[in-house]
């Protein structure tokens, strides 16, 4: 009996969840139903109060939901204001990663001259020492490309790129896939905070190997860094505005209602 | 206008929940209050819902504003309010009854209910 009263209080508190006017209309209503069904009720207590339990959490959620709905379809300002936020934050997304891929396919360009020049002249017997001229270039120092012709087993034999004083190399996978593919394009990271673009062409010709030109992305990856944030403060602008465009419009609205 | 025109075509409510169904049928045998509607509608015939009070408040609420059902306004205890279907109300149940007993038919008539049976 006392386990009853109890399980009926909280189910009573447990009335707050609904909407407040929701609440206010069927409250009592509720109670009653509830009340009868106990005193009418076939199952056990406890099975009978976890689907009473049950019903309250699913319904007040099912009318908080109708709730919001109804408010938000009474505001067209609100529901135009919310589509027109969503577009633009779609298009802004798109703009960006277009963006940001433009800056990146930019950043291969140079190697792809460099990669396509040198791999016609060791081609053409050109030694690939007399080819690649003389130079050092340290890409997590300097942002010059340098070029490196690796053997045909992945071997450097001579570079204009280099790491502290050796040259790099990159994994195993790229020289299996650029041979059977031909050349790639890739975002090479020989060590932590270095990332480079690298163009790498396969040659299978008098000298067979791999020709690679690369250099750092530092500066493309803090203009891409300025991009994204130049992207995310344009999108909190028009937001801000349209959102105060939106309040603007609804106090009109509500001022044309108070005067009619 | 189109609202109005809307609201007085049965057909643009249907097809109803089954929750709806059940609270319109057990309305068409007379009015009812809360807990006679869940008791009805728990039933056999009723459709065996075994429903809870904010289940059966929440649809009692949106068909308010439908105007399929309305309150009375007579009642023993003012905790037990009591509702009737109205005449909009009745061609909705007839007209979500005659859609299931088409549906019904159709299934029947190609065998399909046959077959899951057997």
């Amino acid at each position: 009996m006392r386990q009853h009263v109890l399980s009926f209080l909280v189910y009573e508190r447990a009335l707050v969840l609904y909407p407040p006017r929701f609440r206010s209309q069927y409250r009592d209503q509720m109670l009653q139903a509830l009340r009868d069904a106990h005193d009418d009720r076939k199952t056990n207590s406890v099975r009978f109060w976890l689907s009473a339990y049950f019903d309250l959490v699913r319904s007040a959620c099912t009318e908080h939901m109708m709730t919001l709905r109804t408010k938000v379809f009474k505001q067209p300002v609100l529901v135009h204001a919310l589509s027109l936020g969503l577009i633009l934050t779609l298009l802004g997304g798109v703009a960006a990663v277009t963006m940001q891929q433009m800056l990146r396919r930019g950043a291969d360009q140079p190697q792809i001259d460099m990669v396509n020049d040198y791999a016609s002249e060791i081609a053409s017997g050109t030694n690939p020492d007399d080819a690649i001229p003389p130079g050092y270039v340290d890409p997590e120092r300097n942002l010059q490309p340098f070029v490196i012709f690796y053997n045909e087993q992945g071997k450097p034999e001579a570079s204009t790129g280099y790491l502290d004083q050796s040259v790099p190399t990159p994994p195993a996978g790229v020289f299996s896939y650029v041979r059977s593919h031909g050349s790639e394009n890739l975002t090479w990271q020989p060590r932590p905070h270095v990332r480079i673009a690298a163009v790498v062409r396969y040659l299978n010709r008098a000298h067979p190997g791999f020709v690679l030109a690369g250099r750092s992305l530092r500066e493309v990856e803090k203009d891409e860094s300025v991009l994204v944030w130049m992207t995310f403060l344009g999108w909190l602008l028009l937001v801000l505005l349209l959102a105060s465009g939106a309040r603007a419009l609804q106090r009109v609205e509500r001022l044309k209602q108070v005067t009619t | 206008m189109a609202k109005a025109q809307l609201q007085s075509d049965p057909s643009s409510m249907l097809p109803l929940t089954a929750v709806v169904f059940s609270i319109l049928a057990a309305l068409a045998e007379g009015e009812k209050h809360g807990y006679a509607i869940m008791k009805w509608a728990a039933l056999a015939e009723g459709g065996g819902l075994a429903m809870g009070p904010g289940t059966l408040y929440g649809s009692l609420d949106r068909m308010l504003q439908s105007r399929l059902v309305e309150e009375t306004g007579t009642t023993d205890d003012e905790r037990r309010r009591y509702y009737r279907i109205t005449s909009f109300g009745s061609r909705v149940l007839v007209a979500e009854a005659e859609r299931l007993r088409r549906l019904i038919g159709a299934a029947r008539r190609k065998g399909s209910l046959e077959r899951i049976h057997a």
